[in-house]
């Protein structure tokens, strides 16, 4: 009896003193702030290997900057710089007093888009809005939808309505620029109303171990149609694309481009095809990251962006613009009702 | 009599027994009638919570604890004397800070395990346990700070060690009776997402690897309680200590979780008796704990 005590209390003692797992821990220093952003990204953003970026190089260059007695401001600006290498807008550093962005995804290009200038130009101020959407018949009898983020969640109801309001006019136009994405379930609901069967729109794959190089086997993600009784569209569709188009909204472009009858027309999208992960260093700064990559259906990378369909690459012409038309919007036009 | 009968059934309501737990049974050796009155404890508790969980955060988050336990004993049927059997089930709540105080934690945790246990009284007035249990555990950690990865879910079921020891003496005339009660899962199946998997990706199906099988290795949780009964009539006032140690690593995710509490409430021992039959007239009574 008093050895089986023993042997239980020793295991039990073992037990308790191999099982409490350890978790790294960084000081709450510049130094400790730095280490604990670099090994955040080295074990979970996504990217490295399909960017070719060197995280061991990278820091490197900027642990060198690192020192005991810098300010928060300063060390946010190395910590920003660094992570300015990803090259990804879907990266943030964000303190109390500034927030990171990688702008150079969208500020090198043209940005192809006034939304004033549709309001003004071609529905004289006189449109509808539903549900974050803007719509309305445009004069050569095509709908236009315009819908500026998929944050604005998007209702059935609304859907139908919108839908049933536009159903005389000859192909519809869905307006994506300037859209910088939001929630990927406003994508399904939107995306359900323009195919006729259950659709394989791409595959989701996720790190399954801090390794640059350890991810899960690509998942199929298939949307179905809209539920029978809901209105779908079976007329032809254009989606306009700019470099502002990002993230859900990039999904969405690489979604409708594979469909048949849509044709994508402007500008290549913004990318932004990592779903996005929350962490944060020892000061509180938080930190954002893509953590799991989105292929198209296709299984190509849309993380550079969706190329508009060929044939339509399109920039809106800034003197056109001056005179109220948006090139994009007019060769879209064009395009519906001659089809090529 | 007829206010400590009223009192009696009032409990047993109170209680909501199962029915075979109730019926009185006959003792072979003495021909008395047995009865297994039931030992509950109620119990509000507070103190602290340290929270890790590498799947939302880097950081050991600290904050308070708050919780509701209920503890249930009683003697089994088959061997009333030997053998005890236990309900245990506690619903907490954590809200924990992190290091700079610039984000919050919230962790909600519901328990519940059965088990059996064989007792021993080597001494007067102290009682030894040893057995097993089973349960669940359910709760999820949520940080609003984070977008995506705003909650860490939380299930198992467990196989557990349990017992407890028991002693009861006197401090100057009142009765005390002093438990500890630890509980410790050995094995079972847990919940968890893969290394960077989202909770989307499990909403849109992907369902496979998301069990694991337990051991001490990659899942221990210990259950400490410490209690003093201080028995102040037919009803004891309980104070106490309730301490967990929780660690898992599973997918490269850790989670930590360590609470300290101190706990107050009542219990006492029960027994369902229908007030228009009342006590057979030779009755053993045989205590779940004491």
């Amino acid at each position: 009896m008093k050895s089986t005590l023993s042997i239980i209390s020793a295991l039990i003692l073992s037990a308790f003193m191999s099982s409490c797992h350890d978790v790294r821990e960084y000081a709450d220093d510049p130094r400790g702030n730095f280490e604990a952003l670099w090994t955040i990204l080295d074990e979970h953003y996504c990217f490295f290997s399909q960017k070719d970026i060197d995280w061991d190089a990278v820091y490197d260059t900027y642990a060198r900057r690192i020192g005991p007695e810098m300010t928060g401001e300063e060390l946010f600006i190395v910590c920003a710089d660094m992570l300015d290498e990803l090259r990804d807008g879907h990266v943030n550093l964000s303190a109390a007093f500034n927030t990171s962005y990688y702008r150079k995804w969208w500020s090198d290009y043209p940005q192809n888009f006034s939304l004033r200038l549709i309001e003004e130009s071609y529905f004289n101020f006189n449109y509808r809005q539903s549900s974050g959407m803007l719509y309305g018949i445009l004069r050569e009898n095509i709908g236009y939808i315009y819908y500026g983020s998929f944050a604005n969640p998007v209702g059935e109801g609304n859907l139908d309505n919108v839908l049933y309001f536009l159903k005389n006019t000859q192909g519809l136009i869905i307006d994506v620029r300037d859209n910088g994405g939001g929630d990927l379930t406003n994508v399904r609901t939107l995306v359900s109303r323009f195919i006729t069967r259950p659709t394989v729109v791409g595959y989701i794959s996720h790190k399954t171990g801090p390794a640059h190089d350890a991810f899960s086997e690509p998942m199929e993600i298939t949307y179905n149609p809209a539920d029978i009784g809901r209105i779908r569209w079976g007329k032809p569709v254009i989606v306009l694309t700019n470099r502002s188009t990002f993230s859900a909204a990039n999904n969405f472009a690489s979604v409708m481009k594979l469909l048949p009858g849509v044709r994508l027309v402007g500008a290549t999208t913004g990318g932004g095809s990592g779903m996005p992960y929350s962490s944060e260093l020892p000061n509180g700064w938080g930190v954002r990251f893509s953590a799991c990559s989105m292929l198209d259906a296709e299984g190509r990378s849309t993380e550079a962006g969706v190329e508009p369909t060929e044939g339509c690459v399109v920039d809106m012409d800034p003197l056109q613009a001056l005179s109220g038309k948006d090139t994009i919007l007019e060769f879209a036009l064009d395009l519906l009702q001659n089809p090529r | 009599m007829k206010v400590r009968k009223a009192l009696l059934s009032l409990a047993s309501l109170l209680l909501c027994l199962p029915a075979s737990g109730m019926r009185p049974v006959a003792d072979a050796d003495t021909a008395a009638t047995v009865v297994r009155p039931v030992f509950a404890a109620y119990t509000l508790e507070y103190g602290s919570a340290h929270l890790t969980d590498t799947y939302l955060t880097p950081l050991r988050y600290e904050g308070w604890h708050a919780g509701f336990d209920y503890q249930r004993y009683q003697a089994m049927r088959f061997a009333p004397r030997d053998w005890t059997m236990c309900l245990h089930m506690n619903l907490s709540v954590d809200k924990t800070d992190n290091p700079a105080r610039n984000a919050s934690m919230w962790d909600i945790m519901l328990s519940a395990d059965w088990g059996m246990m064989r007792r021993f009284r080597p001494l007067p007035g102290l009682t030894l346990a040893a057995g097993a249990s089973t349960g669940i555990e359910l709760g999820c950690l949520y940080n609003p700070r984070n977008g995506n990865n705003p909650a860490s879910a939380k299930a198992a079921w467990t196989v557990n060690l349990t017992g407890f020891a028991s002693y009861s003496l006197r401090i100057w005339r009142l009765p005390v009776t002093f438990t500890y009660q630890p509980t410790l899962p050995v094995t079972g199946v847990f919940f968890s997402p893969d290394y960077g998997e989202l909770y989307y990706e499990i909403y849109l199906g992907d369902h496979s690897g998301l069990t694991h099988c337990a051991w001490w290795g990659n899942y221990f949780r210990l259950d400490n309680q410490l209690s003093a009964d201080l028995h102040f009539g037919s009803t004891n006032l309980r104070l106490g200590y309730h301490g967990t140690v929780f660690s898992s690593k599973v997918n490269h995710l850790v989670t930590n979780r360590f609470t300290h509490a101190l706990s107050v409430g009542v219990s006492g021992e029960w027994m369902s008796v229908n007030p228009r039959k009342g006590l057979p007239r030779k009755v053993r009574m045989i205590s779940a704990l004491y």
